[in-house]
């Protein structure tokens, strides 16, 4: 017999009553606050950054004050880089970053409803309609909409770049690109853009010919997001090796971007149309019998939790509560531990960073804890500063510099442990912990890997 | 002294409710010498516990259609003159599925009769205006209900009638009628519940039955439209959308006394069973405390109305001269809030024709101060370096005072973080209430919020200094952080239980105020008795210079000279708390 | 297949990281799952042990321990194992904490201008002791409205204080929004980042502006602002600066002591190689034949299990959640222990503010031996023990309790579940 306690199961769902997130009111969620602050001492951006005022006053507080028609949400809910260790620390369960992203994609409604109805227009080809949209729409704010939309659609950009990775790698680097990136589109200059892998994650896999194992019982679908698909592929073919070992049936759906990247910048309405898709196609594979898998922790993070908390698309709670971590779900389902502790593996010693979204899903220590059964490696968690980079908000010009001071007691802490390599979950940390160290950065799938498989 | 007649002033107005404050205003604005006495601070009685709802007359458009008229005039009237005091809402006449249609028809038909403006919208449309809404709506009545502040109001009243010459004297008990130090020539005894109090003192009897009411605050504004349950009326049928939150109402229950009657648990318990029907996430939300008000219902002798619910809500003017044969006052009883200034405007007209007076009243037609260019107020909002919420939060309270209130080159902190109210608005409060923090309270909504007072009580006691001294904060703030208890005690479970215990933690452990040694009785704390530290000179060294009891001051401490007088220069104590306490 | 552990610690609070550290001292694998963070950062990081009994002060709590009443946590654990529970908790934060020297208790001065009663205080806070007779000058700052320093100083000389007290209100050398967060004014501190007004650092334009106040003071009280990772060298370069003693004054939430102290314990938890998973609530168990085998964390409906010989539940009281209520009963949220309450909701408080709060007594009552009891006195689960703020039975606010109760039950319990397992 099981045992399920009164006490958690009471927790209020507004989707249930909304169904657009930017029309949510979440002045309820305010219910649970008492004032403790706990938040505001957890946020990282609040801690360089008096123009922001923190989460409290961004979450409970701002929706508290509101009064039904009311749209004019404070302009400093863009500071916020949604990193989301607020929700994560409120004693008293407060919804603070299904807060900040509600009000977020309402300020941006609000500030852009020309540009929205413009795009729209286009998208029904009414092209004379979209120009009359246009007209009058200040240029810093059409600029800077565009350049979020860009940052917020890194799926449909990537795409387009590594159809010519070598060329593509060629103009991002160059300088004159950069140049123009940070003056006209406040893409900051200080930074590398990634660069393409030769062969997608996709291309290898189908090159592979798809899964090696079969299996009716152990069954996962694996969701890889745009970063190893595009970027570093090798953790994507980790996954699948390691899976695999264990005797998993790992199948590769069709999927867009999580939609991490597009709740950072209040771009709703297309985190909508990509978890549409995502949602659709894998509860297909959930109705199958599989579980879904993320390598990526802000992936696992926006389908376990975001979609829930934002839309109201079928088969959205039952895609969450089937989705896991790639090394929690092995936990919970195999004898990861011992399997471990017998292993050999040639590896160099790491400076591991938990990421923000990796710790709001209870997992930031799991690496470490799991790594520390190694004798043949060493691995150190350089604490629990957040890097401060959070998906697209490093890259932006303005806020650059925050950016890197958050990320100033990562990298001290980093240049102190004994490794020389990174080990992180999360693409977007693994390159400011590039950025700010010059290491390599590695994942722990790719640990998992070497150790178990390569044998 | 009054030129005309020789007395203190012409006419004394006993009772700073929005009625009293409504006749001081108008008499003062027909050039009569008036001054206005109340007891406690403006709203202290009645006014200052109502749910705030400026009634359209939807809900006596069955009932009494006189009160609904009135109503609607006098709601288009506030809306004008009182602009930063009201909100318009709206309203809702919500019929369930289980609910009467008969009643609903008589309901739209009543409104219509009534010139109330009533569109039917179908069970859909009431959700797009209130989702939170239960799902077995049938169908809505829109009417103009809306929200108002009545302790804003009844300042602008008084300081209007202050601005033609009246004079408004708080914290003013009226003790005798007889003892002459005012003397006027004639008095109006808008007392309300308390009218027969005051007639006992002139040998008059007022059969006022008052009645007393529960008002439940939520935490948050579950809906933003004033919310009926269209049925005949009962206990626990109105949701009012009041600043932050949503005020449950109400009871209907006679008592003997308006000072001294149980609050009761059934009543709270009433108002969330009853109307989570209507909007059932108000079964769990969070209420942050309850208040009772009692009304002042009154009703001609003989008439034997035995349900308070029954009894007329209409007022009455009664001239004791005609009634009792006791000249020169005339009480004013029964009505509502909604229809104060219609009740000022006829005693007023009673009065001016008793002293001889023939000037029209003009309160309908010129604004109340504050209310003025109420359309700059959207322009404020970039203004004084505040975050946007609180600074339209902080407009709307000042009206058009706010720019002269906000605009500080000094660091404005938000001291109250609930309720976004800032230590310049709160100064602001302070010039006009000193150390009676409660009144402070009511003019900014300070520690009105989820906290209650919790984490803002001590901010706001602090700004009191340098002005009064140490001890008259202190007390000023244990009387603001018990009147918070008071009204919280009715809402501890859940959420505001958890609130609570860490308002206790922190002002009991943290500050350490619920043992104070500065309250002790002497001798106070052995200090030498305790720890000193742990460096190998500092036992001896330190422990040395404080000797035994504690009260050696080697090093040139605070003499007795000081310390005496800040004992006795405090500011002594206020009057009972302030029961305005929504 | 579950994650499998000897000991299993629910609650990372102060009670819940002693007991995991009590259980790892007896070599045993503890795992410790915390929901959310705890109530430590709303706490002063002042360790109270008793500071009142019978309403009057405690000088030495050792002494009035023994005579509390009947269910008190310490009198179920007993005067020994308070002691070695704050030997735990000294060995564990190292020199950052002083008073294990003396039994007696300290006065510490309060934001709030009074003194109270503690036992164990920051070394940062060490300079401010009320029994001390140097001369104070107490420093406040324009922007941060929870603390006025001259009328604090003018508050502890009504408190009677041994020693001369002034306070002066200066602003911070660099200028924030009005509404920064205390972290900012830290995070200032511990990098030194440039003032407004002059080409030095924060800390040094700070140093200047107080000189001009000191006027024969020796010791100089701030609030507890003084950076977040580097507390000692930032108050060292003001004192070295000033030539007196600095000392801070503990605030409200959010409290950097507190947030210090609980980053010594995590440190403590990780070199006792105590493992620790954070942001999932424990929702359901599986009982068997009286023990709990299995409890299972949730995240967004999905969960995972953990397996433990032992549990130790120290969740916090109604601020940490804990215990929880509704309009009808009080209840103990993860095992359902029963909290011994009246029926009559109007029963739970007093009238006056400051009155004996029945809700501040609410808790789990337990055995000697800290295991939970149900309604008719029997133990809840065999292998279940509480501590901290769950148990019920005293009132941490009144007494000056809070610190020593969840360190002395935290330590019996952990103890006594390592020695099980």
């Amino acid at each position: 017999m099981r045992v399920t306690p009164r006490g958690f199961d009471t927790e209020f769902d507004p989707a249930q009553v909304f169904d657009d997130p930017t029309e949510m009111d979440l002045r309820p969620g305010a219910d649970n606050c008492y004032k403790c602050s706990t938040c505001d001492t957890s946020c990282p951006v609040a801690e360089v950054d008096d123009d922001f005022p923190g989460p409290k006053f961004q979450g409970p507080e701002q929706w508290r004050l509101k009064k039904g028609d009311d749209r004019d949400i404070d302009p400093s809910i863009t500071d916020c880089s949604n990193c989301m260790r607020c929700d994560n620390v409120c004693p008293s369960s407060v919804p603070l970053s299904q807060m900040h992203n509600t009000a977020r994609g309402e300020y941006v409604e609000g500030q852009a409803p020309s540009l929205w109805s413009a795009e729209d227009a286009l998208a029904d080809g009414e092209f004379r309609e979209a120009l009359s949209y246009l007209r009058g729409v200040p240029s810093e704010l059409s600029i800077e909409f565009v350049r979020n939309r860009v940052l917020s659609n890194y799926g449909t950009m990537a795409g387009l770049g590594s159809e010519v990775p070598r060329l593509t790698n060629l103009v991002m680097g160059s300088r004159v690109t950069k140049w123009v990136n940070d003056r006209f589109f406040g893409i900051t200059a200080e930074r590398d853009f990634p660069e393409f892998a030769t062969q997608t994650f996709r291309e290898w896999w189908r090159e592979r010919g798809g899964p090696k194992v079969e299996s009716a019982d152990k069954r996962v679908a694996y969701f890889h997001g745009d970063y190893s698909n595009y970027n570093t592929p090798e953790v994507a073919k980790a996954m699948v090796r390691v899976y695999e070992f264990f005797g998993y049936e790992v199948r590769v759906p069709t999927q867009r971007c999580s939609g991490t990247p597009m709740f950072a910048n209040g771009m709703l309405r297309d985190a909508r149309r990509a978890a549409a898709v995502n949602i659709s196609n894998l509860s297909d594979f959930v109705d199958r019998g599989y579980d879904v898998i993320a390598s990526c922790t802000s992936c696992s993070m926006a389908l376990g939790q975001e979609y829930p908390e934002l839309f109201d698309i079928e088969g959205t709670q039952e895609v969450s509560t089937h989705t896991y971590e790639a090394l929690e779900y092995l936990r919970i389902h195999e004898d990861l531990e011992d399997e471990l502790r017998d292993a050999d593996v040639e590896f160099p010693d790491l400076a591991y960073h938990a990421p923000c979204h990796a710790r709001n899903q209870g997992l930031d220590r799991q690496a470490v804890e799991l790594f520390g059964e190694l004798d043949s490696l060493e691995v150190e968690d350089v604490g629990d500063s957040c890097s401060g980079i959070s998906g697209t908000y490093g890259w932006k010009t303005e806020k650059y510099d925050t950016s890197m001071q958050i990320g100033e007691e990562m990298f001290e802490h980093m240049h102190d442990a004994t490794g020389e390599t990174g080990l992180t979950e999360c693409p977007t940390c693994a390159m400011q912990m590039g950025h700010g160290t010059g290491y390599e950065i590695r994942h722990p799938l790719e640990v998992v890997e070497a150790a178990l498989v390569d044998q | 002294m009054s030129s005309r007649t020789g007395t203190d002033t012409d006419v004394v107005v006993i009772g700073g409710g929005s009625t009293g404050c409504g006749i001081a205003r108008d008499l003062a604005m027909r050039g009569v010498d008036v001054t206005l006495v109340e007891k406690g601070n403006l709203t202290h009685g009645t006014t200052g516990r109502m749910h705030g709802l400026l009634h359209s007359g939807g809900r006596y458009a069955v009932s009494d259609q006189q009160s609904a008229r009135e109503c609607i005039e006098e709601t288009r009237i506030l809306e004008d003159i009182a602009s930063h005091c009201v909100e318009k809402t709206g309203g809702l006449f919500v019929q369930l599925d289980e609910d009467d249609d008969a009643y609903y028809e008589e309901k739209l038909q009543g409104c219509r009769d009534c010139d109330i403006p009533a569109e039917e919208l179908t069970a859909e449309q009431a959700h797009e205006i209130e989702p939170y809404l239960t799902s077995d709506v049938k169908r809505a009545i829109k009417v103009p209900d809306g929200a108002i502040d009545p302790f804003r109001l009844c300042v602008a009243n008084a300081a209007d009638a202050e601005r033609h010459g009246g004079r408004v004297e708080t914290h003013a008990p009226v003790t005798d009628l007889l003892v002459e130090e005012i003397r006027a020539e004639y008095v109006v005894n808008a007392t309300g519940a308390w009218a027969g109090r005051v007639g006992e003192m002139a040998g008059l009897d007022i059969e006022v039955r008052p009645s007393k009411g529960v008002m439940t605050v939520m935490n948050v504004r579950q809906v933003d439209t004033v919310v009926n349950r269209c049925k005949p009326k009962g206990d626990a049928d109105i949701i009012v959308p009041h600043e932050t939150t949503c005020i449950l109402g109400t009871t209907d229950v006679e008592v003997d006394d308006p000072d001294e009657y149980p609050e009761e648990q059934w009543e709270v318990d009433l108002m969330i069973d009853e109307l989570s029907a209507l909007v059932p996430i108000l079964e769990d939300a969070r209420t942050i405390r309850s208040y009772w008000g009692v009304r002042p219902l009154y009703e001609p002798p003989d008439t034997g109305t035995t349900d308070p619910t029954d009894i007329t809500r209409q007022f009455f003017l009664l001239d004791h001269a005609e009634r009792d044969d006791v000249g020169g006052m005339t009480s004013i009883v029964g009505g509502k809030f909604t229809t104060y200034r219609l009740m000022a405007e006829r005693i007023t007209d009673h009065v001016c024709e008793q002293l001889g007076i023939d000037r029209e009243c003009t309160t309908a037609d010129e604004p109340l101060p504050g209310s003025e260019d109420a359309g700059v107020l959207d322009d404020y909002m970039d203004a004084y370096g505040l975050r946007s919420p609180i600074a339209k939060r902080s407009t709307k309270r000042l009206g058009s005072k706010a720019d002269e209130v906000l605009e500080t080159d000094d660091p404005n902190p938000v001291l109250c973080t609930c309720e976004a109210v800032t230590r310049a608005e709160l100064r602001d409060a302070i010039d006009h209430s000193g150390t009676d923090l409660n009144a402070a309270r009511i003019r900014t909504r300070a520690s009105m919020g989820n906290c209650q007072g919790g984490f803002c009580c001590h901010r706001m006691a602090y700004e009191l200094s340098p002005e009064y001294d140490e001890r008259a904060v202190r007390e000023s703030l244990d009387e603001l952080y018990q009147e918070r208890w008071k009204g919280q005690r009715h809402a501890l479970w859940g959420e505001q239980l958890s609130q609570a215990m860490l308002n206790h933690a922190l002002h009991a452990t943290t500050m350490n105020r619920d043992r104070d040694p500065a309250n002790d009785e002497e001798p106070g704390i052995e200090y030498g008795a305790f720890d000193a530290g742990p460096g190998p000179d500092a036992e001896a060294d330190r422990s040395a210079t404080a000797a035994a009891d504690g009260r050696v001051r080697s090093d040139g401490g605070v003499s007795d000279d000081e310390k005496d007088s800040s004992e006795n220069g405090g500011t002594g104590k206020q009057e009972e708390s302030t029961r305005g306490d929504q | 297949m579950a994650i499998s552990d000897d000991v299993l610690v629910i609650g990372g609070g102060l009670a819940g990281m002693t007991s995991a550290l009590a259980a790892a001292e007896e070599g045993v694998r503890v795992r410790l799952l915390s929901y959310k963070k705890s109530t430590l950062r709303n706490a002063s990081g002042l360790i109270d042990l008793l500071g009142y009994a019978d309403g009057g002060i405690v000088a030495d709590p050792f002494e009035a321990i023994p005579a509390l009443h009947e269910g008190h946590p310490y009198e179920r654990v007993g005067v020994e194992r308070v002691r070695e529970g704050l030997d735990l908790f000294d060995e564990s934060v190292g020199a950052s904490y002083l008073g294990g020297h003396t039994d007696r208790n300290a006065l510490v001065p309060t934001y709030g201008g009074t003194v109270k009663p503690t036992a164990r205080y920051p070394v940062s806070t060490a300079a401010g002791l009320a029994s001390d007779a140097r001369p104070v000058l107490l420093l406040g700052f324009e922007a941060l409205s929870a603390f006025d320093a001259p009328l604090a100083a003018e508050h502890l000389r009504a408190a009677g204080v041994p020693f001369d007290v002034r306070g002066v209100s200066i602003e911070f050398p660099k200028r924030f929004r009005a509404d920064a967060t205390a972290m900012r004014f830290a995070r200032a501190l511990d990098r030194d980042e440039p003032a407004d007004d002059a080409d030095i650092g924060t800390r040094a334009a700070l140093v200047e502006e107080i000189k001009d106040h000191l006027d024969g003071a020796e010791r100089v009280g701030v609030p507890a602002l003084l950076g977040d990772e580097d507390p000692e060298e930032v108050r060292g370069t003001l004192e070295s600066g000033l030539g007196v003693d600095v000392f801070e004054v503990p605030m409200g939430p959010p409290s950097l002591p507190g947030l210090r102290l609980e980053d010594r314990l995590y440190d403590a938890l990780d070199d006792a190689g105590v493992r620790v998973r954070t942001g999932n609530p424990v929702v359901e168990f599986d009982p068997d034949d009286g023990y709990i085998t299995t409890v299972y964390t949730d995240r967004n409906g999905q969960h995972v299990p953990f397996e433990a010989e032992e549990i130790v539940l120290a969740t916090g009281g109604l601020v940490g959640k804990g215990v929880k209520s509704d309009r009808q009963a009080v209840y103990e949220p993860v095992f359902d222990c029963h909290v011994p309450h009246p029926e009559d909701r109007y029963e739970w408080f007093r009238d006056g503010a400051f009155d004996d709060h029945p809700f501040a007594r609410f808790g789990v009552s337990v055995d000697r031996d800290l295991r939970p009891l149900d309604a008719d006195g029997g133990v809840e689960y065999e292998n279940l023990r509480a501590a901290g703020s769950v148990l019920g039975g005293y009132d941490l606010a009144a007494e000056k309790s809070g610190s020593g109760v969840s360190i002395a039950t935290g330590y019996a319990a952990g103890r006594a579940a390592g020695e099980c397992a």
